[in-house]
């Protein structure tokens, strides 16, 4: 029944015998990531040199460089306040999620990551429609007004607050639980062995945290650009990327030449900070220094004593509760309206490309990911793994409006333009899906110990049997959370799909158009029909990984 | 039949030196013990015969065929990891069907082996089992039937005995021999333990700096040492250096700088020779000092007695020489105690007299 894909893997296994074989499929794999992802990632910063002139007259305009350079501003500072808000409230969150056994743990666990689940664009409409009670929108909000910065800093903590967690909780689990009593009582030689292991351990963490959160917030486009338009302030108040969508919006504007000067300039300008701010953060967090020995003995029984932990508990609780999960759950009270009526063709329809994109997108990252992940997690203290291994943060850090419009700009240079707007957008869907796939996957290798393979070889199995029986199920759950993360961002992404192209109608742009005609309802009706099928699939892969392990085994 | 040649073989990894110009012959069928201090290149060596580790220059022959080139799954050489490697998704069953199934073998015969390789190492009863609910002991018998089932013929054992606790490890010396022996098999096995290598080995290669410096039989090794390095970590010896006052077929002697004189085996060496003289501790003996017993070579003070069990070793202060030790049978406990002067005495036989070794004899004796 299945003879040819049989044969097809005994092929691979008998090529894998060959080095030469491994070197060029690595190289391949190499090949493919700095042709395919990286280059055309930062591309548009070649435009400066060979189209000065465009940015030159943008520059020279007032009007738009004051427009530009306020909107990246708007862009880095809700970041920078985004962050440092999911530092604060986000330590305490960890702390709970790995140090207190409590009743329904399991459900804040999987509440806690929702969000993520959520296409931003969603979370636009939700936020708004909780916080305020803009016109158009039948259900009632708290009617708060507040600022359209102040907004987008509710709207980006919704997202960005799980990565925060997760990544905090991730290190929090690795200290050892009785520290503070350790610290306490110890001696020099436990204390040199915290501060070179422990604490290393501790800024990787925040460092890591830092920058997803940072760049998550940079990049985000279509939940901005959304609670914008219902706020009716898209016009007047920009972020760097919800400019670039108001100039795709609304070409009246702006001449041809002065738009494309202004996208020029504006992803120049954030790929540079953002790529200078990823080395910035490394090197700071890296030497920053907090009298610790000090600080924690004391802070931990504060923390851990007296009405002040009860407080505190309490009042982190409340804060997800309050400002994340409630405003992104809310769009669901359109449940509670008369059913509108959609146009199921073109959404189901565009669902239709979502779907094909992202699982494109993210079979692409796992197949070329692979033995990149492999490559750098098992050659950690070379050269060039460890330059992989910066190259691979490369596009997660870039806000992906510009990393779009970059990426279109480069294969546009090819003649592959607006009838290959499909694959283009699906070409920057991996370029920043892959950093998800593959970091996620050298976390897992790096935990794996190499005389696993080794011993399978010397049994008689070839690289790639020892690959698929051995390594692949021991990394597998690795794989299919990356992949399940991958997805879950290509559904949500707007910002790198607008600046590709106008006519790939995925569902977050239907969304968004939804939104810009004034249908709000039907928008909401079709988020929670996105929702409700991305919850379904989640739970049938689960359901189908886990039998099949069950079977492996 | 698997006979292994290593030909002068080189590895370096970055600065490192971890293979010297290696070179060893291991006959079909033999149990060969690596026996090294930590960092000689033990690991490297095994790893070389398997091709995990291509060597920068040198061959590997097996049964004459170079396999310098060839890669890991083709040469029939297994390894037994350290931390047996069990793989961790697989059942004990699996595990051991591991081989076969990639090999592909017939589905029947497959299962009769991996049955009585589970029966062999009395494990047949966890076939169900996941590693991760097996003892130490268990994890290693299942790794050795797993290494069996797959019909390689070279059994490379990275101290496969190291995890386990004392008792356990000296009952499956034996085991493991055995069933290496009774299924033909060509082992080389790496340890750092003297005594198990002593028991276990039809022959020892003692390894330093990525060099083989001495390659014989158990007793060859621990008698007849190839240098004062050799002696010492291969058994306990006390090390006393000189110069040769007189070598001749009956014997050779060494005086001290102090003017002691130490009887050991005849040697090449001619009068007027910087010398060391090692004797084993437990070839070394210590008497009262009466009227009449005019054999004892020096004189002493003991210092301290070791409590062993089966035997004690008795520390004895020598003006001139420095501290020697005996070990003895246990029932000598009562006999002496520290502050006792004794006389220090050995067969002259059981002691070996090198020449002086050029990078000098604290280095010749660091174990690291
Ligand atoms: N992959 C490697 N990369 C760099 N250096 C290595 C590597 N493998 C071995 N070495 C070095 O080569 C030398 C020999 O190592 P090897 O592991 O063979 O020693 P060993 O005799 O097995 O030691 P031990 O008893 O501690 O296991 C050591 O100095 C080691 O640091
Ligand atoms: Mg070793």
């Amino acid at each position: 029944m299945d003879g040819a894909p049989v044969s097809f893997l005994k092929r691979v296994d008998e090529l894998s015998g060959s080095s030469k074989v491994r070197r060029s499929w690595f190289a391949f794999a190499c090949a493919v990531f700095i042709i395919v992802i990286v280059v055309p990632s930062i591309f548009v910063v070649t435009k400066l040199f060979t189209d000065w002139g465009l940015v030159d007259s943008v520059i020279n305009n007032d009007g738009i460089r004051d427009t530009v350079l306020s909107a990246v501003a708007n862009s880095f500072s809700i970041a920078l306040v985004v962050t440092v808000i999911d530092i604060v409230v986000g330590l305490p969150m960890a702390w709970i999620m790995v140090r207190k056994d409590f009743k329904g743990k399991k459900w804040l666990d999987t509440l806690l990551d929702m969000p993520l689940a959520f296409p931003t664009a969603v979370l636009g409409i939700s936020v708004v429609m909780f916080w305020g009670a803009p016109e158009g929108v039948e259900l009632p909000g708290l009617g708060i007004v507040v600022s359209p910065y102040v907004m987008m800093i509710f709207l980006h903590i919704l997202f960005t607050y799980p990565y925060m967690v997760r990544s905090l909780s991730a290190i929090l689990e690795q200290i050892e639980p009785n520290f503070e009593t350790a610290a306490m009582t110890l001696g020099a030689s436990k204390w040199t062995a915290f501060r070179t292991i422990t604490l290393p351990l501790f800024r990787a963490g925040l460092a890591t945290g830092f920058i997803l959160c940072f760049a998550r917030s940079l990049s985000e486009t279509g939940g901005t650009y959304i609670a914008l338009t219902m706020m009716g302030v898209e016009s007047t108040f920009f972020t760097g990327p919800s400019f670039i969508s108001w100039l795709k919006s609304d070409t009246s504007v702006y001449s041809a030449d002065e738009m494309m000067g202004a996208q020029i300039l504006i992803s120049v300008i954030m790929i540079v900070l953002a790529l200078l701010l990823l080395v910035v953060v490394r090197k700071a967090i890296a030497g920053f220094h907090i009298p610790l020995k000090k600080v924690w003995p004391d802070l931990g029984r504060k923390l851990s004593r007296g009405p002040l932990p009860k407080a505190k508990d309490v009042l982190t609780i409340a804060f997800l509760l309050v400002v994340v999960l409630l405003p992104a759950f809310y769009i669901f009270m359109y449940l509670t309206q008369p059913i509108p009526d959609i146009d199921y063709g073109v959404l189901l329809g565009s669902i239709a490309t979502s779907f094909l994109v992202a699982g494109v997108a993210v079979a692409v990252d796992i197949v070329i990911g692979v033995p990149m992940a492999m490559y750098i997690a098992r050659h950690r203290d070379g050269k060039l793994g460890q330059t992989l291994d910066g190259l691979v943060n490369v596009p997660l850090i870039i806000p992906t409006t510009a990393l779009g419009f970059s990426l279109a700009l480069f294969w546009g240079g090819f003649g592959l333009s607006e009838s290959f707007a499909l694959l283009l957008v699906i070409l920057g869907h991996i370029s920043f899906t892959y950093p998800l796939v593959v970091r996620n996957l050298i976390g897992a290798i790096e935990e794996v110990d190499p005389a696993y393979e080794e011993v399978a070889m010397t049994l008689g199995a070839k690289p790639f049997q020892a690959f698929r029986k051995v390594l692949f199920p021991i990394v597998k759950s690795a794989v299919i959370a990356g992949g399940i993360l991958a997805f879950t961002r290509s559904l949500g992404e707007t910002g790198a799909t607008t600046a590709i192209s106008n006519t790939v109608n995925t569902v977050p742009i239907y969304i968004t158009k939804l939104v810009q005609s004034g249908d709000y309802t039907e928008a909401a009706m079709c988020s929670i029909v996105l929702i409700a099928i991305c919850f379904v699939i989640m739970l049938v892969l689960r359901l189908v990984t886990s039998r099949r392990s069950g079977r492996d085994a | 039949m698997p006979e292994i040649i290593l030909d002068d073989l080189r590895k370096e990894f970055d600065g490192v030196v971890a293979a010297d110009g290696l070179s060893l012959t291991i006959g079909d069928g033999e149990y060969v013990c690596i026996l090294g201090p930590t960092g000689a290149g033990k690991t490297t060596c095994m790893r070389m015969v398997c091709g995990l580790t291509k060597p920068d220059s040198g061959r590997v022959l097996m049964d004459g065929r170079d396999v310098t080139d060839d890669s890991v799954d083709s040469r029939n050489a297994t390894m037994l990891s350290q931390t047996y490697a069990l793989f961790p998704h697989l059942n004990v069953y699996d595990n051991v069907m591991f081989a076969p199934r990639i090999k592909e073998w017939p589905e029947d015969s497959s299962k009769q082996i991996v049955r009585s390789m589970l029966h062999m190492v009395h494990l047949e009863q966890k076939a169900e089992w996941k590693p991760g609910e097996l003892s130490g002991g268990q994890q290693q018998r299942i790794a050795l039937a797993r290494a069996l089932a797959s019909g390689s013929k070279v059994l490379l054992l990275d101290e496969p005995l190291r995890a386990l606790d004392a008792r356990l490890r000296i009952n499956l010396r034996k085991e493991l021999r055995s069933m290496a022996k009774e299924m033909g098999l060509t082992c080389i096995h790496v340890t750092h333990d003297q005594d198990e290598a002593l028991e276990m080995a039809d022959k020892i290669a003692v390894i330093r700096k990525g060099r083989i410096i001495q390659f014989g039989t158990p007793r060859e090794v621990f008698e007849d040492p190839a240098t004062p390095f050799v002696a010492n970590f291969v058994g306990r010896s006390n090390v006393i250096v000189g110069r040769v006052v007189e070598s001749t077929p009956e014997g050779t002697i060494v005086e001290t700088q102090s003017g002691m004189r130490f009887p050991a085996r005849p040697s090449d060496l001619a009068a007027g020779d910087e010398a060391v003289l090692t004797v084993k501790v437990g070839f070394t003996k210590i008497t009262r000092m009466q009227e009449g017993q005019p054999s004892a070579v020096c004189v002493g003070t003991i210092e301290r007695i070791l409590y062993e069990g089966v035997t004690v070793t008795v520390e004895i202060a020598v003006e001139g020489v420095g501290l020697l030790s005996a070990k003895l049978p246990n029932r000598k406990y009562e006999e002496y105690s520290p502050g006792d002067s004794v006389g220090v005495y050995w067969m002259p036989d059981k002691a070996s007299v090198f020449p002086m070794p050029p990078e000098g004899i604290e280095d010749e004796m660091r174990l690291d």
